[in-house]
């Protein structure tokens, strides 16, 4: 069985061994630290590792990491990133914390003797930086660069810069990223953009020079309850660009494409949400619905949503609005017990990770505990399919390399008990 | 003398977070010659204690509680300098901040907002506070409680050599808080901070509680 049939037959909550996703999305990676951690480890030849993802500094995991990981999965990769650069011309920086990585050419940061690094949208240094690594940390936050509000001259378009239809350049891009994951032996996980709402990663629009509208973190979320049809007519603007985009990216990926990640926006906190179920019936469903409606229409490809925290008392609405797949499955949230979550949801919705907790266990367990988690992780979400391993969200910096291989010896392990 | 019934209209009001109405029923009991001190404490702390009553209990979210802070901090505008001139202080201090290497500060805020609505005087550090900004303030302020949130696993270690070094400050009166989404019970306790809360509504009923020990 490949391994793009492993994922596949989970997908269609079919039971098999169980399918494994280390780097597919830039929600299901690792820290470029680790990546290097784990090249090391496993004696794989040593060179600086690619920032796949310069927001949260993620590692490009290569095909050989990747075999060793057993991961089942492979990104078809948009060309931009989330400072509005390219993710290309690739040269070498020494990271705070001493690792040299590669980076693309526009990350072209300003160094503090502070030890802060700030990067710029489309790496233009004229305009004010719109990312932040403070000294001491492992990757980037957005800084929010908020005009004065005037409730007067507000208008939605202001918020609509960032959704644009894509161009040459991306078409371009897309079928050479296609043509190069044809003939895959791996599921194929691709995203276009434009098609979360409302994610709050990327309200403060870190990749514009000179974001306009609503754009300060705080403000977006009154703006839910204070301005629902300033935020109606940005997310009716989006998904018409991103439909279009859709129809743009089908003809081009066709059936190489598995699933396509679909939307990051966090509808979570550690013990509750971030709006009711109400708010989210008004302003967000009818716009998944009519993306996943589209997808399910005119594709094959399984729709992922991402959100963080104790989002139970929405799944059934996630569900209900077409989604096929949910991640990170954060178990370690409130109202989020995997066995409760599979017995409740499990042949409808996919989860994808729920594998090991990322705030605890992963980062500072041992790895006797690590393996203990994964293995009744396991247990839980793979009987009947409906299940892709991975962690809960990206394994951060600073996991001991012990505990992510003991993680990985786990699925191996229970995988061969299981053949 | 009877309470007049626009304090609990001001009550509702800020918890509903309808920041004219709170304004305006504001500006009539201060018209009606009605104490600022009695306006915060019988009008306004009610109203952000059903607010965390409320969010405790999922009924309300994170933006409603924007909607009533905010709405409590434009009444707050118009009492402050009438307090301040009376020479009325809040009668206890916190100095709150997101530790080092750390720039999230949506949880830090909320709870400074409710802190400041159950009637704290709140010193807001901001974010990537060093453990020696927090010694500082502690001190400069004669804070009765630190309060350190965390959201990265990454920046959990800041938090705990914050506590080691507020510790070492010999700041005996001072109560450390911590939180954030990474932070349990169990680490608060590891770490030796004093308390640990997991949302903003039940950080002010723990405040409460330590300043209470501390008094």
């Amino acid at each position: 069985m490949t391994s793009r049939e492993k994922v596949r037959r989970s997908l269609a909550h079919q039971s098999g061994p169980v399918a494994v996703d280390f780097g597919s999305t830039g929600l299901t990676g690792m820290h470029v630290s680790c990546v290097a951690a784990l090249r090391a480890h496993y004696g794989l030849p040593i060179h600086p590792v690619k920032v796949c993802e310069p927001y949260q500094m993620l590692g490009e995991i290569e095909d050989d990491l990747a075999r060793i990981l057993g991961s089942d999965c492979v990104p078809a990769n948009g060309r931009g990133t989330m400072f509005g650069f390219p993710n290309e011309g690739w040269h070498e920086w020494r990271a705070p914390w001493g690792q040299v990585v590669l980076v693309p050419a526009g990350f072209d940061p300003r160094e503090e003797p502070s030890g802060d690094v700030y990067l710029y949208p489309e790496g233009d240094k004229t305009v004010p930086a719109s990312g932040h690594m403070p000294a001491g940390g492992y990757f980037f936050d957005a800084i929010v660069r908020q005009e004065p509000i005037d409730e007067d001259r507000l208008r939605p378009a202001d918020n609509c810069e960032e959704f644009t239809l894509l161009g040459p350049a991306d078409v371009a891009h897309w079928r050479r990223e296609i043509d190069r994951c044809r003939g895959e032996t791996r599921a194929v996980v691709s995203g276009i953009g434009g098609t979360g709402f409302g994610d709050i990663a990327l309200v403060p629009a870190a990749f514009l020079k000179h974001p306009k509208g609503i754009r300060d973190v705080s403000e977006w979320y009154v703006s839910l309850i204070e301005r629902p049809d300033y935020v109606r007519e940005i997310f009716e603007f989006q998904c018409d660009i991103a439909v279009r985009n859709l129809a743009t990216f089908a003809e081009i990926a066709g059936d190489t494409v598995d699933v396509l990640m679909i939307c990051g926006t966090d509808f979570g906190t550690q013990n509750s949400q971030f709006c009711s179920p109400a708010t989210f019936d008004r302003l967000y469903a009818p716009y998944y619905r009519r993306i996943n409606d589209w997808i399910h229409r005119h594709t094959r490809w399984k729709t992922f949503k991402h959100s963080c925290g104790a989002v139970r008392p929405l799944i059934d609405r996630f569900i209900d609005v077409g989604f096929d797949i949910l991640n990170p499955v954060q178990c370690s949230a409130t109202g989020m017990e995997p066995a409760a979550l599979k017995a409740d949801f499990g042949g409808r919705v996919v989860f994808w990770g729920g594998g090991v907790d990322t705030q605890r266990t992963l980062p500072f367990g041992t790895p006797a505990e690590v393996r203990a988690e994964v293995t009744d992780r396991l247990r839980i979400f793979s009987p009947g399919g409906g299940f892709v391993f991975n962690t809960i969200h990206n394994i951060q910096a600073r996991t001991p390399v012990a505990n992510i291989v003991a993680m990985i010896e786990a699925i191996a392990d229970f995988n061969r008990a299981g053949a | 003398m009877p309470l007049p019934p626009q304090l609990a209209e001001l009550t509702a009001a800020v918890a509903a977070g309808k920041r004219v109405d709170t304004v305006r029923l504001t500006q009539e009991l201060l018209a009606a010659g009605q104490s600022p001190t009695t306006i915060v404490e019988q009008g306004l702390v009610p109203g952000m204690a059903i607010v965390g009553e409320q969010f405790k209990r999922n009924e309300i979210f994170v933006p409603e509680m924007l909607i009533a802070a905010r709405a409590m901090k434009e009444a707050l505008k118009l009492l402050e300098p009438l307090l301040a001139a009376a020479g009325i202080k809040p009668k206890y201090t916190v100095v709150i901040g997101t530790v080092q290497g750390d720039l999230h500060d949506i949880g830090k805020n909320l709870i400074s907002m409710m802190w400041r609505g159950a009637g704290f005087a709140v010193v807001d550090l901001g974010t990537n506070v060093s453990p020696e900004r927090y010694v500082a303030a502690a001190r400069e302020h004669n804070a009765h409680i630190v309060g350190l949130s965390a959201l990265l696993t990454t920046t959990m270690p800041a938090m705990k050599d914050t506590v080691r070094q507020l510790k070492e400050a010999g700041l005996a009166s001072t109560k450390i808080m911590v939180g954030g989404a990474p932070i349990t019970q169990a680490f608060a306790d590891s770490i030796g901070a004093d308390g640990y809360a997991a949302d903003a509504g039940t950080a002010v009923e723990l405040a409460n509680k330590l300043v209470g020990a501390a008094a």
